[in-house]
C-alpha cells in the first residue's frame, strides 16, 4: 500500500493527495444498473426510481440535478448504500454493494464513503475537532492520533484556529468546512454530497465549490452531488438530470 | 476522544439538572425505604444480637421477641445445673404503662434483666451506669424516648402502673422502631411494676329471699402508690420470666446444648441467637406485612426511576436523532450506537447515585438523632443500590434505544 501524502492549503486552492486505496484500472468507481425504487402506500404504488443506468469514473464529479421531488435524494441514498433499491445492482469501487449484509454496508460505508450533508450534520455538542475525531476513532484511530489527524485536516480548510469552537459559534460556510474536512477523514474514495453549497452564502458556496473540485481533481476521489446550484456545473466532469425518477442525461 | 454520550448530556445543563433531579428522587425512594426496612429489622433484634448468650430459652409458643408465654424463674437454675452450660440468666419482657409527671400516659414495654450480669448488657450507654439499676425503681431509657415519655433528662421522673420510676442513665440506638418505648431495669423492678396497682375487692349483695351473692372485681389504680409499699421483693423460682439466656461452655456443641436444655425445661424451644434474630426478624417482615409495604415502597422508587431516566433518554436520543441518523450513514455499527445511549444511562445512574447516598446519609443520620429512627445503609447496600440504579438506568436506556433502532439513515439527507 502506498504511502499516504496529503498537501492541502486552505479551501482547497493547492489540493494533492495520493491514495491508500486499491484501484482497478478502468472500472468505474460508482455503477447503477438498472435501479429500480418503488414504495408502497396501501394499495397504492409510486415509483421513485425507474431503471436508473449510471457510471461515475474515478476523480470525477458528477452531478445529480432535477426538481424537487424528482428522485436525487433517493438515488444519492442508494448509491451511498443507505437505502436498498427494490431492484438493480449497485456496484461501488468495484463491489456490488446491493448484495452486502447491513454491518457489511455499515463497514464498507466506512471505510470508502465520506459525507457531505446540506444541513451540515454536525454535532452540536462535540467542538469542530471533536467531530472529527468521532469519525476517524470509528475508523480505528487511536485517541492521539485521531486528535492529530483532525486537527491537520482542520487547518487544510482553513479552520485551525476554530478547533475548539462549537458549530453554533461557527458561519454556515465554517461548518460546512468542518463537515467536509469530517467527510476526508479516514481518507475515503468516494464523496456523497447532498446540496453542499444550499445552505451557504455565495462566497461560501465558491469556496466550497474550489475544495470539492480538488477533491476529486487532486485527490483522485470520486465524488457525487447532489444540487440545485448551477454554479457548481462548471466544475463538473458530468451532470445527469432526474425528472420523475426517470435519468435524463 | 470526546465522549457523545457525555457530551450530550451535559449540552443543556438545565434539562440534564432536572433529570438528575429525578433520579435522585428515585434513587432516594429506594435508599430510604430498604434502609428503614434494613433498620426496622435490625431495631426489633438489636436486643437480641447484642446479647452475650449464645442460646436463648423460650416457650414453645414464642412467636416473637417480643411476644411469648412465659417460663418460670426456676427453669434459670435448672439450666444452670445442666452440663455444658457456663452460665444461665433470665431476661423479662412485660408491658407496662408510663404516667408522666404532667400526668400523661405511654405504652412502655419493660425489659427486666440482671445488671450485675453478663449474658445481656446494655451495649452504647451515654450516661449513668447499668449497676445503678439494682437501686429499687430505677429505670434507664433510651434517649430518643425522652421526648415521648416526657422526661427531664437529668433527672427525669414518673411512674410505671403507678410506681415510681426514676431514670438512671440512657442509652443510644436501643430502641425498637416496631414497639413502644423501651424500659430498662432490673428482674426484681419489673416485677415490682408489673404486679402493682392490682388491686381487688369482692362486692356482696344481699337478695331478695335473703341470699348473699358475691362477685369479685379486678381494678388496677394508678393513683401514686405508697412509696414504703412499692418496694421490689426478692423474686422466687415460680416468678414468671420470658427468656432464660444460656452461655455454653467453652468447646460445647450448640445443637446438642440445645436439644438437651428443651429435654430438661419442658414447654421450651431453644435457639441459637442467629435462630432467634430470624425468628423475630421474618415475624416482623413476613407476618406483619410491613417487610412487603417497604419493598413495595422500593420497588415504586425503582419504577418511578425507570420512567422517569426513560423519558429523559428517550428525549436526548429523539433531540439527536440526526446525529445518531448521521453516524449510521457514516458506517457506525448498531453496537456503537447503542454504546452511545448506554454511557448515557450509565453517567446519569452515576450522577444520580452520588449525591442520592449522600443525602440518605445524611437523613438517616439525622432521624437517628431526632426519632431514633435508623435508615440503614451498609456497604453492602450501598452496593446493591448502585447495581440497582444501574438496572434502572440501563433498562431504561432499552426504550431509547428501541427508538433509535428504526432510525432511518435516509433523514440525514433531509435538511
Amino acid at each position: 500500500m502506498a504511502a499516504s501524502q496529503i498537501n492541502f492549503t486552505e479551501l482547497g486552492t493547492r489540493f494533492q493527495r495520493g491514495s491508500t486505496a486499491p484501484r482497478l484500472i478502468n472500472e468505474p468507481a460508482i455503477a447503477a444498473k438498472g435501479i429500480e425504487m418503488v414504495y408502497h402506500a396501501g394499495t397504492q404504488s409510486f415509483h421513485a426510481l425507474q431503471d436508473i443506468n449510471l457510471e461515475i469514473a474515478k476523480g470525477n464529479i458528477q452531478l445529480l440535478m432535477g426538481p424537487s421531488g424528482s428522485g436525487k435524494t433517493t438515488l444519492l441514498s442508494i448509491l451511498a448504500g443507505i437505502l436498498t433499491p427494490t431492484s438493480g445492482s449497485v456496484f461501488l469501487l468495484g463491489e456490488e454493494i446491493t448484495r452486502m449484509s447491513r454491518q457489511q454496508l455499515s463497514r464498507f460505508r466506512l471505510r470508502n464513503i465520506g459525507f457531505i450533508f446540506q444541513g451540515f450534520n454536525l454535532f452540536p455538542a462535540l467542538t469542530a475537532v471533536e467531530n472529527i475525531e468521532v469519525i476517524l476513532k470509528l475508523k480505528g484511530y487511536r485517541v492521539g492520533a485521531a486528535h492529530k489527524e483532525a486537527l491537520f485536516l482542520l487547518e487544510q480548510v482553513g479552520l485551525g484556529n476554530k478547533a475548539k469552537n462549537l458549530p453554533q459559534d461557527l458561519s454556515g460556510g465554517q461548518k460546512q468546512r468542518v463537515a467536509i474536512a469530517r467527510a476526508l477523514a479516514g481518507d475515503p474514495q468516494l464523496i456523497m454530497a447532498d446540496e453542499p453549497t444550499a445552505a451557504l452564502d455565495s462566497q461560501s458556496g465558491h469556496a466550497v465549490i474550489a475544495l470539492l473540485r480538488n477533491l476529486a481533481k487532486e485527490g483522485g476521489r470520486s465524488v457525487l452531488m447532489v444540487t440545485h446550484d448551477s454554479r457548481i456545473i462548471d466544475v463538473a466532469d458530468r451532470v445527469a438530470y432526474l425528472e420523475d425518477g426517470i435519468l435524463k442525461r | 476522544m470526546a465522549s457523545i454520550a457525555r457530551k450530550n448530556l451535559f449540552e443543556d445543563i438545565p434539562r440534564f439538572l432536572v433529570a438528575q433531579a429525578g433520579i435522585v428522587f428515585a434513587v432516594s425512594l429506594v435508599t430510604i425505604q430498604t434502609g428503614i426496612l434494613e433498620g426496622f429489622t435490625r431495631s426489633t433484634v438489636q436486643l437480641i444480637e447484642n446479647s452475650n448468650a449464645d442460646i436463648w430459652v423460650a416457650a414453645e409458643e414464642m412467636v416473637h421477641f417480643e411476644l411469648t408465654q412465659p417460663l418460670t424463674l426456676g427453669q434459670v437454675a435448672q439450666a444452670q445445673q445442666l452440663a455444658g452450660v457456663n452460665r444461665a440468666e433470665a431476661l423479662m419482657i412485660q408491658s407496662g404503662r408510663w404516667r408522666s409527671t404532667s400526668g400523661e400516659i405511654a405504652p412502655v414495654r419493660l425489659i427486666g434483666y440482671d445488671p450485675d450480669g453478663r449474658l445481656f448488657r446494655l451495649w452504647d450507654i451515654k450516661q449513668g451506669n447499668q449497676s445503678d439499676l439494682n437501686e429499687p425503681n430505677t429505670i434507664m431509657v433510651d434517649e430518643t424516648n425522652l421526648r415521648s415519655l416526657q422526661l427531664d433528662p437529668e433527672n427525669g421522673r414518673g411512674s410505671i402502673n403507678s410506681i415510681p420510676a426514676r431514670v438512671v442513665g440512657q442509652t443510644q440506638g436501643t430502641q425498637s422502631i416496631a414497639t413502644s418505648a423501651f424500659i430498662f431495669t432490673s428482674l426484681e423492678n419489673t416485677m415490682n411494676y408489673v404486679s402493682a396497682g392490682l388491686t381487688s375487692n369482692v362486692l356482696c349483695d344481699v337478695q331478695p329471699g335473703g341470699a348473699l351473692e358475691c362477685s369479685t372485681v379486678y381494678e388496677r389504680s394508678d393513683s401514686p402508690a405508697d412509696p414504703a409499699a412499692s418496694q421490689p421483693r426478692t423474686l422466687t423460682s415460680t416468678d414468671p420470666i420470658s427468656y432464660v439466656l444460656v452461655r455454653a461452655e467453652a468447646g460445647q456443641n450448640i445443637e446438642i446444648l440445645k436439644q438437651q436444655l428443651e429435654d430438661e425445661l419442658v414447654g421450651t424451644q431453644a435457639y441459637t441467637q442467629t435462630e432467634m434474630a430470624d425468628h423475630t426478624r421474618s415475624y416482623w417482615e413476613k407476618r406483619t406485612g410491613i417487610g412487603f409495604v417497604l419493598r413495595l415502597g422500593a420497588a415504586v422508587g425503582v419504577v418511578v426511576g425507570m420512567v422517569v431516566v426513560g423519558q429523559i433518554l428517550y428525549a436526548s436520543v429523539s433531540d439527536h436523532m440526526k446525529e445518531f441518523g448521521t453516524l449510521k450513514a457514516m458506517g457506525a455499527s448498531d453496537r456503537v450506537i447503542y454504546s452511545i445511549i448506554i454511557e448515557q444511562a450509565l453517567w446519569m445512574a452515576v450522577l444520580g447515585y452520588v449525591p442520592s447516598m449522600a443525602f440518605c446519609l445524611g437523613l438517616g443520620a439525622w432521624t437517628f438523632a431526632t426519632q431514633g429512627i435508623t435508615i440503614l445503609i451498609t456497604p453492602l447496600s450501598a452496593i446493591g443500590i448502585l447495581g440497582i440504579t444501574i438496572a434502572m438506568c440501563g433498562g431504561s436506556a432499552l426504550f431509547a434505544i428501541q427508538k433509535v433502532t428504526h432510525v432511518d439513515p435516509a433523514i440525514v439527507f433531509k435538511a
